[in-house]
């Protein structure tokens, strides 16, 4: 039974590393566009990232994920029974969601990209200005400035809480099986459901815990390799 | 070229502000418009639009949303899908020409499963209850069930009336046929996600009794089952199992039309038989 | 008539209702240095700002080496050539250093040297040789500055003086016509601010042309060719440093001087 139990937790527990380990790679990159857009001077694309950062934030994980897996198909058939004879209706009206993976994927992804862009952020914003000021009479570009002596400092700065907001991700990701994403937590609740088995989502915890742990020593890890220097 | 960048991305975003907005939006009306007993109503106003037993015969599979819930939908020792619905869902998938596709599902979100087409139908023991038929078109009855306490053994001998029971706590699934009964009897509750869960809650001694299907008590407390130190006391009520379609879908008469045929050819009692229920007829 | 190196013309410029600068004009020859003193708030370093670009004045003419900085009078608009050339013709050292802190001296001094050398054509194929020319030329900046000991060093790990010290050395490194200070001994203990100064000597003994905003007045006295006084946001007294010092004829001079050599 236990090697039975193992084995079912591990299953679900590769699509727990799959949902987190991608929604890192594509989060990462997507909350910097979003944090540049917050600080653009372009006041509609200020206000547009602040708007999306202020829904995505605002509403829980949870919804966001039934409004993208679910939300496609209810809108075309809604807008369907409109009865529109026009072609970009049409089209609405044949809308397709994803399947529910990648629709988890995408809810997680915007949701995350959403909470580094406000770290990312407030990075940025905390670098002192000598130091872009310094950059300029030095004759350096903007975009030198950004990426040969700011951006370290700011990934200094932000390793701390982008470790929380990380952690918290691996554990959010257990959200995905409200829309029937067959992750660890999944897999354990199946024995209290079928044989009121408690102990495997107990179990569980432990594959959570270890993972953490280990996300844990790396970025401490990573802080110290950054602490050969102080602000 | 950097403003370029800015209005390109500015439009992007709109756009998912307006896609996120527009969802957001649409999921109230489903939880608003539909209301009293609309089937007709429904019927006249989609009947065009959903041909969904074309469309499954096109794509050559059902689409049957479970649950593990036995007996009537759970995993075999293979990883089959078996039980009374899904040897049921696959004889009406055979007369449909067609395969069954199962997928497990989280059971809150049955009818955003249904009404986004995700599945083609609930086939998974569902009791029929009003409200489900706000959300659903659901077939003709096929198996009776009731709403009964279960209890520990030990304890059963004092409970033998609706009135004794005025005084215990009870576990039920959240917004289920337990939960209306308990509510109409005057019981004091609490919700729970799964009625797996309401009877493990009396299992852990955390409530005294819970309020589950007949079908379900009968599976899990039997000789041998999990909860074999629990029994039913009393049934609160009686009612009967659907299946849930597409609101105006034409599989849900579609279905009605094969089951009379499988009641005819003896197929249905013969699996009544097999998983100790009792059809409606 | 030599030609002047530095030449700011009626300059203004306010924040909001303030006016900080209120026409300021004086010019600056090859080799010279000149001194700027006056009480906080009279303007100094905004002057300093604008001339190296880090803020735009309202009005008035700067030009640098013959080049156009800033030019309302023609409203001439420059390129982002020309601004970046501007920039490198003058050179900033700033009052708390703002050295770059994951960077070691050496990378300090060499980072926008090597910045730049990546635009050169024959980059790619001299790579190595431009890079170590780089580095040698850094080291011998930091030589004139007296840290070759702490070429490793990382700016935290050094003291107030020696991290001015880089500061200037990085901002010789990329050899601008004129070299601004901004009260560059005001962050520091007295100790320290005898070595900043030495450094800033030697370099006029080199021939340096310097602006200095400073609050040394024994300093500015005795270092520099020129002095300028200001006073809410005008120039109230320039000459030599015998004129201001010895015998300023402004009111506000005489009395800003007495509290200073107090």
């Amino acid at each position: 039974m236990f090697w039975t139990v193992t084995l079912s937790l591990l299953e679900g527990f590769m699509t727990t590393l799959e949902l987190f380990a991608l929604t890192l790679l594509f989060a990462i990159p997507l909350g910097l566009i979003i944090a540049f857009g917050s600080m653009s001077k372009f006041f509609p694309l200020k206000w547009l990232s602040k708007t999306i950062v202020w829904i995505i934030r605002g509403t829980p994980l949870m919804l966001q994920l039934i409004v993208v897996f679910y939300g496609p198909e209810l809108i075309g058939s809604w807008i369907g029974e409109l009865g529109i004879d026009l072609p970009f209706f049409q089209w609405l009206a044949g809308m397709k969601g994803l399947d529910r993976f990648p629709s988890v994927l995408i809810a997680f992804v915007i949701n995350y990209a959403c909470y580094f862009s406000e770290i990312y952020r407030g990075g940025i914003e905390s670098i002192p200005k000598g130091q872009y000021e310094a950059c300029q009479v030095l004759g350096m570009t903007k975009t030198q400035t950004f990426f040969k002596v700011v951006l370290f400092q700011v990934i200094k700065r932000i390793v701390p809480p982008m470790g929380n907001e990380i952690i918290t991700l691996v554990k959010d990701t257990s959200l995905a099986r409200t829309i029937a994403v067959y992750e660890i937590i999944w897999n354990a609740q199946k024995f209290i459901k079928n044989g009121g088995l408690l102990w495997p989502l107990i179990y569980a915890g432990a594959f959570y815990l270890i993972f953490n742990g280990l996300l844990t020593i790396i970025f401490n890890k990573i802080e110290k390799k950054m602490d050969y220097y102080k602000n | 070229m950097k403003k370029t960048l800015s209005v390109v991305l500015a439009v992007l975003m709109a756009l998912g502000c307006m896609f996120a907005l527009a969802s957001c939006g649409g999921n109230e009306e489903t939880t608003a418009a539909p209301g009293g007993d609309t089937t007709a109503a429904n019927e006249e106003t989609t009947v065009a639009a959903v041909a969904d037993v074309a469309e499954i015969q096109n794509k050559g599979k059902l689409v049957v949303g479970v649950t593990e819930y036995k007996p009537m939908d759970y995993l075999d020792e293979n990883g089959e899908w078996t039980g009374f619905d899904a040897e049921y869902a696959r004889a009406v998938a055979k007369e449909l020409g067609v395969e069954v596709e199962f997928i497990e599902i989280e059971w809150d979100n049955k009818e955003f499963e249904v009404e986004s087409k995700k599945i083609d139908c609930v086939w998974n023991g569902m009791t029929i209850t009003d409200a489900l038929k706000k959300s659903m078109d659901i077939t003709d009855p096929y198996v009776k069930n009731a709403q009964v306490v279960v209890m520990p053994k030990d304890k059963a001998a004092d409970y033998t009336t609706v009135e004794s029971l005025k005084d215990l706590s009870f576990a039920v699934e959240v917004e289920s046929a337990g939960k209306g009964v308990a509510e109409d009897n005057g019981f004091k509750y609490t919700e729970l996600t799964y009625q797996s869960d309401a009877i493990l809650e009396v299992h852990t001694g955390k409530a005294d009794a819970c309020i589950i299907d007949l079908t379900m008590a009968d599976a899990l407390t039997a000789e041998g089952a999990t909860y074999e130190n629990l029994t039913k006391v009393l049934s609160l009520n009686e009612e009967e199992y659907g299946i849930g379609c597409r609101k105006g879908s034409d599989l849900c008469t579609k279905i009605n039309e094969i089951t009379d045929k499988l009641l005819a050819d003896g197929t249905l009692d013969a699996l009544a038989e097999k998983y100790e229920l009792t059809l409606v007829k | 008539m030599v030609l002047a190196v530095l030449e700011v013309k009626e300059l203004k410029k306010s924040f909001g209702k303030n006016n900080v600068l209120k026409g300021i004009t004086f010019s600056l020859e090859k080799g010279e240095v000149l001194s700027v003193i006056g009480s906080s708030g009279s303007g100094k370093t905004t002057l300093l700002r604008c001339i190296n670009s880090l803020e735009i004045p309202d009005s008035g003419q700067i030009f640098a080496d013959g080049d156009t900085i800033f030019d309302s009078v023609s409203g001439k608009k420059l390129t982002k050539a020309e601004k970046r050339r501007n920039q490198l013709n003058v050179g900033l050292v700033f009052q708390q250093f703002n050295l770059f802190p994951q960077y070691n001296v050496l990378q300090n001094v060499t980072l926008a040297m090597k910045l730049q050398a990546k635009e050169r054509p024959d980059y790619r194929e001299n790579k190595k040789a431009i890079l170590t020319a780089i580095e040698e030329k850094a080291e011998d900046y930091i030589a004139k500055v007296n840290l070759t000991d702490k070429l490793l060093s990382y700016p935290c790990e050094l003291s107030g003086g020696q991290q001015q010290r880089v500061a200037i050395a990085r901002a010789l490194a990329l050899e601008p016509k004129i070299l601004f200070f901004d009260e560059p001994t005001s962050a520091l203990d007295p100790e320290l601010t005898i070595e900043v100064l030495k450094v800033i000597k030697n370099l006029k003994n080199m021939g340096r042309t310097m602006v200095v905003v400073t609050h040394e007045m024994e300093f500015a006295k005795n270092v520099s060719d020129k002095a300028i006084f200001m006073a809410d946001g005008v120039i109230e007294e320039m000459g030599t440093p015998e004129d201001v010092f010895e015998n300023p004829k402004s009111e506000k001079t005489r009395a800003f001087l007495s509290k200073s050599f107090e």
